[in-house]
Order: C-alpha cells, then structure tokens, then sequence
C-alpha cells in the first residue's frame, strides 16, 4: 500500500490511517473539482472542533465529507505527480508539450484545476529537478522544459550518454548559421557536413541519418527554424536557430565554440564578437526583469505556499 | 499525520544534476553511479564532503516520495552487478518505454516480455518471438524490422541477447517487477531467497524452488554441501562466482575484470 507523503501542496486534513472506500455513502461525495474548488486553504482540519454538540447522523456526514476531502486530495496530489512524469518522458523526446495532451492524458476531469495543477507541477520540476516549464507558445499552449541548473564548463562536460554526439552536431550547424549573419543556405549546411564525412542519406554510425536528424528531428524539436527563401527559382531554403536554441544556448557560448574550432579567439571576429556581446547584455536584463517580477509576485502572494 | 515523523530531504543542485544525470542514462552499474555522484560534487560544491552514497540517495529519495518515484538498486541476475535506476512507484506498465516506442513496437515487447517469463531458462529465442510478429497491434511489422525492434530493444537496455536468445535487462526487472508480478501472477518466478521477481536462476529439481545467481552464490558460499534450503536434497547445479564489491578496485582496472566475469558460462 503507497503511504501518503507527506504533501506538499495543500494542507491535508488529519488521516487516522484510514483506507479509501469505507465510507457508507450517506451523504454523496461531490466529484473532486468541486470539492477543492470550494476549498479554502487552511480550513482543511476538523470542522467539528467548533461543535461540540453534534448528533450522531451529524457526525457521520461530517465523517464522510472529510474522507472525501481527503480522497481528493490525494488524487490531486497524485496527478499533479503523474503530470511531472508525463512532461519528464515527454522532454525527453524534445518536442513542445501541448496543454490539450496533458489534459488527455493525464489531467482528465480535473481540468478546471488545469492552472493549480500546472503551477505545482512546475514547482516539483523546478525544486526537485532543476527544470523550469516555461509556456512556450501562447497561442498553442505549448510548454518546454528548460534546465535551470548552470551551464558546464568545457572541462566539466561529462558523458551525456546518447545525446552527446546529436548534440555535437546541432552546435556544428548552429554556428555556421551564426557564422553566416544568423541563416545559412541549406546547401552550405550540407556541405559542411560533407567535409566532415556526413551525407544526408547514409546511415551514420553515431547520429543515424543525418537528414532525418535535421530535418525532421531538429527541427521538430524547434532547435531549428527551416524556411523558404522567397523569390528563389528553383526554390531553396534556409536554416536559422529556432526558438528552443535561442532560450538554451547564447550567440557567445557558439562563438565560443567555433573559435575553438578554428584555435582563435572570438574577437577575431569583430561583427559577431559585438553582436553576441550585445545578445549578452540583452539575456542579463531579461534575467534581472524576470527575477524581480518573480519577487514582487511572490510577495504580493496570499497564503499559499507550495513548500 | 500519518504515522512516523519523516522528514523530507533537501535538493540542492548537486542532488539536481544526479537526478538528471541518471534519467539521462536510464540504469546505470554502482562504480559509475559512484563516478557520477562525486562528478555532480565536483560540478555544484567543490568543498563540500561527498555523502555516502546509501544516504545520498535516500535523501533523494524521500523528496521524490511525493511524486511516486525512486532510485531503485537492484541487482543484474547473471553476475550480481549493482545497479541503479529511476523508476515509477505506481505501477503504469510499460510507461516509460511508450515515448521511446511505436504502439506495434511496444506490443513486440509485451510480446516477448510474456515468453521470457513462461519459459523455463528465462530466454525466449528469436524464432519464437518473430513467429508472433502477425499478432501485434497497430501498424503490420515484418520479420526483418521486428529483428531491427529487437535489437533497439537491447541498445535501450531493456532486454540483454546472449546467442540468439533474449531475457530481460537489469533495467527491465527494476522498473517493471511490480507490473509484471501484478499481471502475471500465476506464471511469474520468485526467488526463495530473496523473494523478488526471478527470470533467470538455478532451480532444485527435486522440489522446484528457484534462486538467483548471486543469491545462490551467497547462500552457498564456503558450503561444501550445497543443499536446497526448500528440502535439503543435494543442489545439482555449480555454484557461481559473482560479483564482490571489496575485490573490485578502481573502476580503470576492474572493467577487465568484469569482461572475463561476463563472459564465462554459468
């Protein structure tokens, strides 16, 4: 039999061991949404303190009006932890999180409780993982984790298992891009790879087929953006960084690494030393703007507390 | 309050990164989990002393209560190698197979799951499981992918294939005993040692009852005159050298070690 946690949402009401189904149904249990929509925090203990001179059938209804409460709240708790898996395995593929799929999948009939849920959900994820669930796409409700824990140095770059190479490659292509003033014809890209021993259509020992890694893969994972050239006869296309490489990596960090590449310095070149400084500067006041937001709401914050 | 006063650990970055680590491998052997851990030290606190592992992970572990998951340790049936992996407390099936997987690909898997348990050595034969591949839902998968499946199957650790026969990984047993035992209640294997979920072992043929490697390697040890525990008749089998965590050294020098171990025949 699972024990129940010690919660760390809201505030259970005092439980003497009691199992789920033993209640004698007098009074119809209201389905779970009810029930902790009603719900203010901190009222959750023993209503009958105030009473003390309760009839028995009283009693029993308030019996099972706290057994209800309860069995709700654990299956809050319980889908709020189910969902904190479901984003896991679902990241772990890379593609965007729709709300709608949350919903199917693991929300169901709780979906008015859709915001408190997300919102402790991205709590565990933050405090216990180090992942920040960040709404990605607001017209398509779409969220993305992203890893809040600092970026490793060269040295401390350890195995990232099966990734590694995949991951390699991405920043290959992500500094040509950058390289070329931020797009990059996708025969320039192919080209690269070729010198390096990469064709689109041969299968590679370490990254599979390359073409359906970037093509397909890459891009589905908004690492990168591919987009029509307009007016070009016969038609030819480009790649640029997409959404997720520009909130998980920085101009400077890639700029780093074709340096290295090429055993310079990145001011060797100056235009995009300076843009990337700028892109610097620019996630530094972002940074500071969302931290002090972060502040001011939580101390604006009613009584709640996720921890 | 429900019963003890446990009080949840704390996280810090350094537990973080572990954690991440660790999904990103999915099981991982002990001396690289040890590797790992003084890794994320190194990463996050520099000066601070390196836990003990044991405690190390426990307190993980009772933050990850409230979400129904921890760091399990088991043990590999073949060689008695300590492993670790983050797996579900509430048992949901294959779950974590089903991003990684396409619905007739998981069925491939149930599929061969259910033959490895029935059988009597814990292996199921290639030929078997290509025989059921017009059986499974979803998509039509030939032969030639099915074997393709199959061995996607042992590159993401959940099945090991020794000479054209399949058992579970490790990993599998870990993350899976809980839905196995729930699902096939009358054919599934326990151990009379240790009473866990048991695919492969060594079994008294006179009573039937059936024991790990490593449990029999350690019930047995420095006994002239192996008997079964269950009716005292003489143990038929050789007993198998496995595992010793005091005889491995660093992990540098120990992994010859651990080839020849794997490779001798039990």
């Amino acid at each position: 039999m699972l024990q129940t946690p010690e919660s760390r949402g809201l505030p259970l009401p005092q439980a003497e061991g009691e199992k789920d189904g033993g209640h004698d149904g007098e009074t119809p249990a209201p389905t779970a949404s009810q029930e902790l929509a009603t719900e203010k925090p901190g009222t959750g203990r023993e209503e009958g303190a105030t009473e003390p001179a309760l009839t028995r059938k009283g009693a029993r209804a308030l019996a099972a009006k706290a057994l209800a409460r309860r069995r709700a709240y654990r299956r809050l708790n319980r889908t709020v932890a189910e969902l904190v898996q479901f984003l896991l395995v679902k990241d772990k593929k890379k593609s965007p999180i729709t709300r709608s799929e949350m919903v199917k999948y693991v929300i169901g009939d709780l979906k008015a409780l859709f915001p408190d849920i997300v919102a402790r959900a991205a709590e565990h994820l933050r405090y216990v993982f180090g992942f920040e669930l960040k709404l990605f796409d607001r017209k398509h409700h779409t969220y993305i984790l992203i890893n809040k824990l600092k970026p490793l140095e060269e040295e401390e770059e350890e195995d990232l298992g099966g990734d590694g190479p995949r991951l390699g490659l991405l920043m290959m292509i992500l500094g040509l891009i950058y390289m070329k003033g931020n797009s990059a014809r996708e025969a320039q890209v192919w080209e690269m790879l070729r010198r390096l021993g990469v064709h689109p259509s041969k299968n590679h020992f370490l990254f599979g087929y390359p073409k359906r890694l970037i093509m397909e893969d890459f891009v589905q994972q908004r690492y990168l953006s591919y987009r029509r050239v307009p007016h070009t006869k016969p038609p030819e296309y480009e790649f640029s960084w997409g959404p997720r490489s520009n909130l998980e990596i920085s101009k400077m960090r890639v700029l780093g690494f074709v340096a290295k590449l090429h055993k310079k310095e990145p001011q060797h070149w100056p235009v995009q030393y300076r843009e990337a400084l700028a892109d610097e500067a620019d996630r530094a006041r972002a940074k500071a703007r969302a931290e002090a937001s972060m502040r001011a709401r939580a101390a604006a914050r009613p009584g709640i507390h996720f921890w | 309050m429900q019963g003890s006063a446990r009080r949840t650990g704390v996280m810090t970055d350094v537990h973080r990164r572990f954690l991440q680590l660790l999904m990103t491998h999915g099981v991982l052997e002990e001396w690289d989990v040890k590797r790992m851990q003084k890794h994320c030290y190194k990463v996050h606190d520099r000066n601070a002393t390196v836990d003990k592992l044991e405690d190390f992970i426990n307190n993980i572990n009772s933050v990850l209560e409230s979400l129904y998951i921890e760091i399990k340790r088991g043990v590999t049936e073949d060689d008695g190698r300590p492993i670790y992996a983050l797996v579900n407390l509430a048992t949901t099936s294959v779950s974590k197979m089903a991003t990684d997987f396409a619905e007739n690909e998981l069925d491939l898997f149930r599929k061969a799951l259910e033959l490895i348990i029935d059988s009597e050595s814990g292996f199921a034969s290639s030929t078997n499981i290509l025989n059921l591949v017009d059986q499974l839902k979803g998509k039509k998968m030939k032969k030639k992918e099915a074997e393709l499946v199959l061995q996607k199957f042992v590159q993401n650790k959940w099945l090991i294939e020794k000479e054209g026969e399949f058992t579970l990984h490790g990993r599998a047993i870990l993350e899976m005993e809980q839905y196995i035992r729930e699902t096939y209640p009358d054919s599934v294997k326990i151990c009379n040692i240790c009473h866990s979920l048991l695919i492969q072992g060594q079994s008294c043929e006179t009573c039937g009852i059936r024991m790990h490697l490593p449990c029999v390697a350690k019930y047995f040890r420095s006994n002239a005159e192996p008997r079964c525990p269950h009716c005292n008749d003489y143990w038929p089998h050789e007993i198998p050298e496995v595992f010793d965590p005091e005889k491995e050294r660093e992990p540098g020098i120990s992994k010859s070690n651990r080839k020849s171990l794997r490779s001798r025949r039990h």
